[in-house]
């Protein structure tokens, strides 16, 4: 009696060491248990379409009990009574099941559209963080070429969920998709015939879109996302410029207790937050949209928002064809498969287009503060008004509509808006990056201005300034070097006053109440430490 | 297709084809003999309406109703509509043969008056109330006649009764209107300014005699298009399922617009949230 | 308050040392992987610190919450109404219900794990080194020689021998395009294979009839007379063949416009004009594919009074009266026009099929 009851409290030891005897992982593993991360909001945005990956995983397996990927007709004879006795594809007809015949079938419908929605436009916020900060230079170029993959396979995922149920919405798309595959020169007809199996729409096109979107596709998201995450482990995160970070530290939390915590915390608001969604917003109601007809089309006829700067792009195109000879490339063909093409290759690339261009071939672990490149600021800029006016004009019907203004007008503004706004993106932001360079210099140099106004006894009126480091024989501040950092620049922040803001908007470590650092001696309290501690 | 159901589809097509192509020889007569007076008494109404000058005493024809219609007429219509609706170049249309449906439309949805020239007259508060429209459609009425709403005044199906008539108006709501008005019935933009309106006020009335008369852009559906069985048929959908089924996805149906509204919501909601959470979680505490 | 910091951690500590508390060993370990805790510090002052037990009781709360949530869900998911009945009834609410009480719960377990890593553990800076530097040069060396010396015993060993390079080329190209060939043949669909040719016909070709003029129906299959249609109004039309209004045959839908008498006077003349065209009005009838040149949706958003067709897709606007060329958005190609007639019958047929080629534009159209 007496041995089993150690033996129950030696459970745990013993089956750790025999688990150790076989695979070898207690240094592994504590590696791991101790892998510093850095703490910063903006680290957090990957986590969203990571975490709405796995949301998306989840709904969609339920989604795939119940839906048939089949285009057979049959007439509908379910409770929604305005489709009743209606033709339809067995796909659309199964959809219509799961949203009212599957108890909370609808609720995962929603959940699974919110979730691919949320992880392209976490991608994409995701994407201007890692550009705006330079996170993507050596030895990171490979993880942002990824990424930008994993941006066109979201993309491929989004567009052929969205064809799935073959309502009237998604069969558009559809028919747009085979045009843009028929404006292939040469060999658009054969494209897609071979895709559609035969003449738009065929009889096939349901079932291979299906199995692209939940194996091949999914597959590759897989596969691409482990390789990102793993690269992000095995090369460690980026951090800010601050007080004891170098270039050859990570300064953070260890990822157990603390980040893993908040790692789990953060999954299951970004989970409530796509329930909450799900509940609230009605995503596109496929049972007023009916069933596909090549012959019926609804105005504001849009694809998802991510595919809405493709076809915007293409409502933006002028006319004009190509006549060579007995052929022809129709308009179509420019800014749906070039400009799709070219948007989604040309910034994989832009890592080593940048490190070329600065002739850079150090290694960067330390991100960059975005007006420390205006240039690059300056590029992002005018790639994202690009990609601004191209997505509203994706959207230039809905906007006329309601804002009352002339549809060609809209066409017209967005045309314009192509060329003129980016350009003008980029000049604003290149001169507002060295104002606040400048700025910052200034500081460094002058030191904060206190806002007290002193009378020289020749009468001149001087602002007094703060110096922020050493001062000279004559009490004028010795410059300082940018640290590439946040620089004061209120007195409040170098502890004039209590801080205005319990840093709610700023990084943890603020530079005025900077951590000790290792030089300073440690405030002692070793019996309280043990108390919180040890364990019993 | 991979089954046979096509063929079945066709089969089912091919009986109601049959019943429509061959109707029996007596009937063909019969509906020729009627549009033939139709067209007569058309043509009359028209030659009435084109000559004016002969008949210039004759308002006294007009019944009463008509004559405070005319009142009407005179006092807020004349200046763009002419003298006895003839229409002023420039201005506004001729109103000979419109119909009174067209004037229950126009007035009734405050289209008409316009408040100024432009691509669209819009619908605001009605100027007038039920019994001066009708005494103004009346006028117009007599002066050319035109489409007329039914005098049952019956423009819906009753469900208990004839419960597939809400799959056929959806199916002809699909087909024929939402080119423009949307899937959802919420309108949409058409070229240079002009837009078809949202659905989601209009009264079955209103519909009925917009079908009818086809104002402004809208394409005309008379009753040899769309009969008035059609016409209650989709009367019914956009009423029953348009305008009062509560959406069963949401407290908020995003317009119904599908993709323009979700991109909104994800980034203004969506992202938003996560991005505040973001911001506390990393914040120092 | 309390901080560690200790410069000590340099030696090797010996852990098997039973004086040592568990949280000197996992400094230990920690220094092991190149990791110095600088800071690990209690958020509270003292044991009993009044703001550590406010801190406690609200991620209690925010627990208890997300089990209520939790509560509420499954209440709503199994009690509440939830099959679909028309107008504004109880069921409405049963996706927003299960929304919003999923919500709750996930919202309760996530801000509970999040308030208590953030408010209740201690605060904590480390740091970790990390190694930007390559593999040591030898490292390098190696590793490259011990690949060159695979590629050397394989490669050489094929070149040495002729014949195994023969036989490897001859032998793998075969497997390598046997691997490829059914994905390429069981996909590849020859376009042009019919005859009538897809890509250039619809279903209003005489050859899908059986050689007689097809009518034009209405989608339930009915033919339509003159009369039907109204003045300004607008009819959708298709074949009347077997599954006519079916997507077997998407690029046949066409627009049958009934035009105003003086716009179908213009319409006619700039009819008559075109080589294509001419003669394929019928009175005031003028027939338009409903399928955009330019991607393919039904351009049919029709304007009585100025005569215009738009697509919803790219807002590509056709004038009806010049034969429905394009005035406006990125459509090159005019709506291909259907020759129009009637029959005996009265009904409408097409007089032939269309003579420009129906639907978006491609490569080898003529």
């Amino acid at each position: 009696m007496k041995r089993k009851k150690v033996d129950l409290a030696q459970a745990p030891v013993t089956f750790a060491k025999g688990v150790d005897e076989r695979y070898k992982a207690a240094t592994p593993l504590r590696g791991l248990l101790n892998k510093v991360f850095p703490d910063h909001w903006s680290f957090l945005l990957g986590e969203i379409a990571l975490f709405s990956f796995i949301i998306l995983l989840l709904t969609g397996v339920f989604l795939t009990l119940f839906f048939d990927p089949s285009m057979k007709e049959v007439a509908y004879e379910g409770p929604y009574s305005a489709l009743r006795g209606t033709e339809m594809s067995a796909a659309y007809e199964s959809s219509l099941r799961l949203s009212f015949e599957v108890r909370g079938g609808l609720f995962m419908r929603q959940m699974h559209h919110w979730a691919a929605l949320l992880f392209m436009a976490s991608i994409v916020v995701h994407m201007a963080r890692i550009f705006f900060t330079g996170a993507f230079r050596k030895p990171r170029e490979a993880n942002w070429a990824i990424g930008v993959v994993l941006f066109l396979l979201g993309f491929l995922a989004g567009f052929t969920g969205y064809s799935l149920p073959d309502d009237g919405l998604s069969g558009t798309g559809l028919r747009i998709a085979s045009a843009i595959m028929l404006s292939i020169p040469v060999a658009g007809t054969w494209i897609s015939a071979s895709i559609f199996g035969g003449e738009f729409p065929g009889h096939l096109i349901i079932g291979r879109f299906y199995i692209a979107h939940v194996l091949l596709i999914p597959g590759g998201l897989l596969a691409l996302i482990s390789v990102h995450l793993g690269l992000v482990f095995a090369q460690k995160h980026t951090q800010w410029p601050g007080p004891m970070r170098t270039n050859t530290n990570v300064v953070g939390e260890r990822m157990f207790p603390r980040y893993a915590l908040k790692q789990g915390g953060f999954f299951m608001a970004v989970f409530g937050t796509v329930a909450l969604m799900a509940g609230l917003f009605q995503i596109n109601p496929i049972w007023l949209f009916g069933p596909y007809r090549a012959s019926e089309v609804s105005s504001a006829s849009q694809p998802d928002w991510y595919v809405m700067f493709m076809d915007g792009l293409v409502r933006l195109m002028p006319n004009w064809q190509i006549y060579i000879g007995d052929y022809s490339i129709p308009p179509l063909f420019w800014p749906a498969v070039v400009g799709l093409g070219a948007l989604t290759t040309v910034p994989m690339f832009y890592p080593w287009i940048e490190a070329r261009r600065l002739k850079d071939k150090t290694v960067h672990n330390l991100l960059q503060r975005p007006r420390d490149n205006p240039e690059r600021v300056g590029i992002g800029a005018m790639s994202l008004a690009f990609f601004m006016v191209a997505t509203l004009s994706g959207g230039n019907d809905v906007i006329a509509d309601k804002f009352h203004i002339s549809l060609n007008a809209m066409t017209w503004a967005g045309r314009i808006g192509l060329l003129i706004l980016p350009p003008l993106a980029y000049y604003i932001s290149v001169r507002v990056c060295l104002g606040l360079q400048q700025h910052d210099r200034e500081v460094l140099a002058h030191g904060v201005e206190t806002g007290i106004i002193r009378r020289l006894p020749n009468g001149q009126f001087i602002e007094v300034h703060q110096p922020l480091g050493p001062v000279d024989d004559h009490g004028h501040p010795i410059p300082l070097e940018y640290g590439g950092w946040v620089v004061p620049k209120k007195m409040n922040r170098v502890g004039a006053l209590a801080p205005a803001i319990k840093g709610f908007f700023f990084p943890v470590e603020k530079p005025a109440e900077a951590p000790v650092s290792p030089g300073m001696p440690p405030v002692t309290g070793q019996e309280k430490r043990e108390e919180i501690t040890t364990g019993r | 297709m991979t089954s046979g159901s096509p063929a079945g589809r066709w089969r089912f097509r091919g009986v109601l084809a049959r019943r429509r192509t061959a109707p029996s020889r007596a009937r063909r007569r019969l509906g020729a003999a009627a549009r033939m007076l139709a067209a007569l008494a058309l043509a009359g109404g028209v030659y009435t309406a084109f000559a004016p000058g002969a008949f210039a005493e004759d308002t006294t024809q007009l019944s009463a109703t008509a004559q405070e219609g005319k009142q009407l007429y005179d006092n807020s219509c004349i200046t763009c509509h002419g003298r006895d609706a003839q229409g002023v170049t420039g201005r506004g249309p001729s109103l000979i043969g419109v119909g009174s449906a067209s004037v229950e439309f126009q007035v009734g949805t405050g289209r008409m008056p316009m408040t100024r020239q432009e691509a669209q007259a819009e619908e605001k508060k009605p100027q007038f109330d039920k019994t001066q429209t009708k005494q103004l459609g009346q006028y117009i009425q007599e002066l050319g006649g035109g489409p007329q709403l039914p005098s049952d005044g019956k423009y819906t199906e009753d469900l208990k009764e004839n419960p597939e008539a809400l799959a056929r108006g959806g199916e002809l709501f699909r087909v024929n209107c939402t080119s423009c008005h949307g899937f959802g019935g919420g309108g949409g933009a058409l070229s240079s300014g002009k837009y078809a309106p949202a659905l989601h006020d209009a009264s079955p009335e209103t519909l009925y005699a917009a079908m009818l008369t086809g104002p402004q852009n809208m394409p005309v559906f008379g009753d040899n298009q769309l009969t008035p069985e059609q016409k209650r048929e989709i009367i019914t959908y956009v009423t029953v399922q348009l305008q009062q089924d509560k959406d069963p996805g949401g407290l908020f149906n995003l317009g119904r617009y599908g993709p323009v509204t979700e991109g909104l919501a994800i980034f203004g909601v969506g992202i938003t949230i996560l991005v505040f959470t973001a911001l506390w979680i990393a914040g120092k505490s | 308050m309390t901080t560690v910091h200790d410069k000590s951690t340099d030696a090797p500590v010996d852990v098997t040392d039973p004086r040592l508390s568990r949280f000197e060993i996992v400094k230990e370990g920690a220094r092991r992987d190149e990791i110095e805790i600088v800071t690990y510090e209690s958020q509270f002052h003292g044991t009993d610190s009044k703001a550590e037990k406010r801190v406690v009781r609200n991620i209690a709360l925010l627990f208890l919450i997300a089990g209520v949530g939790g509560f509420a869900f499954l209440g709503f998911y199994i009690w509440w109404p939830w099959r679909f009945e028309l107008g504004d009834t109880l069921s409405d609410y049963y996706t927003p219900l299960l929304g919003i009480s999923l919500a709750v719960s996930l919202f309760g377990v996530g801000f509970g794990i999040l308030a208590w890593a953030k408010k209740l553990l201690p605060h904590e800076v480390s740091i970790q080194q990390r190694h930007n530097d390559p593999s040591p040069s030898d490292e390098q060396l190696i590793t490259g020689q011990t690949m060159l010396f695979v590629a050397d015993e394989l490669g050489q060993g094929v070149q040495r021998r002729p014949l195994l390079k023969g036989a490897i080329a001859i032998g793998m190209a075969p497997i390598g395009l046997a691997a490829a060939a059914p994905l390429i043949g069981g996909l590849i669909e020859n376009p042009h294979k019919d005859d009538p040719p897809i890509m250039f016909s619809t279903g209003f070709n005489k050859a899908h009839n059986g050689g007689n003029l097809v009518r034009l129906t209405r989608d339930d299959g009915s033919p339509i007379r003159p009369d039907d249609v109204s003045t300004g109004g607008q009819m959708t039309v298709f074949p009347g063949i077997p599954g006519g209004a079916t997507n077997e045959w998407a690029d046949s839908p066409t627009l049958l416009i009934h035009l105003r008498p003086d716009d179908a006077q213009l319409t006619r003349e700039n009819a008559d004009a075109d080589v294509r065209n001419k003669g394929s009005m019928w009175g005031d009838y003028v027939a338009y594919s409903k399928i955009c040149t330019h991607a393919g949706c039904p351009a049919s958003l029709y304007e009585q009074q100025t005569n215009r067709l738009l697509c919803p897709c790219h807002q590509s606007q056709f004038l009806i009266t010049r034969n429905a060329q394009p005035i406006f958005g990125p459509a090159t190609r005019r709506l291909p026009m259907l020759p129009l007639g009637v029959d005996e019958e009265g009904f409408f047929v097409a007089k032939s099929d269309y003579k420009d080629t129906v639907g978006p534009d491609f490569w080898e159209r003529p």
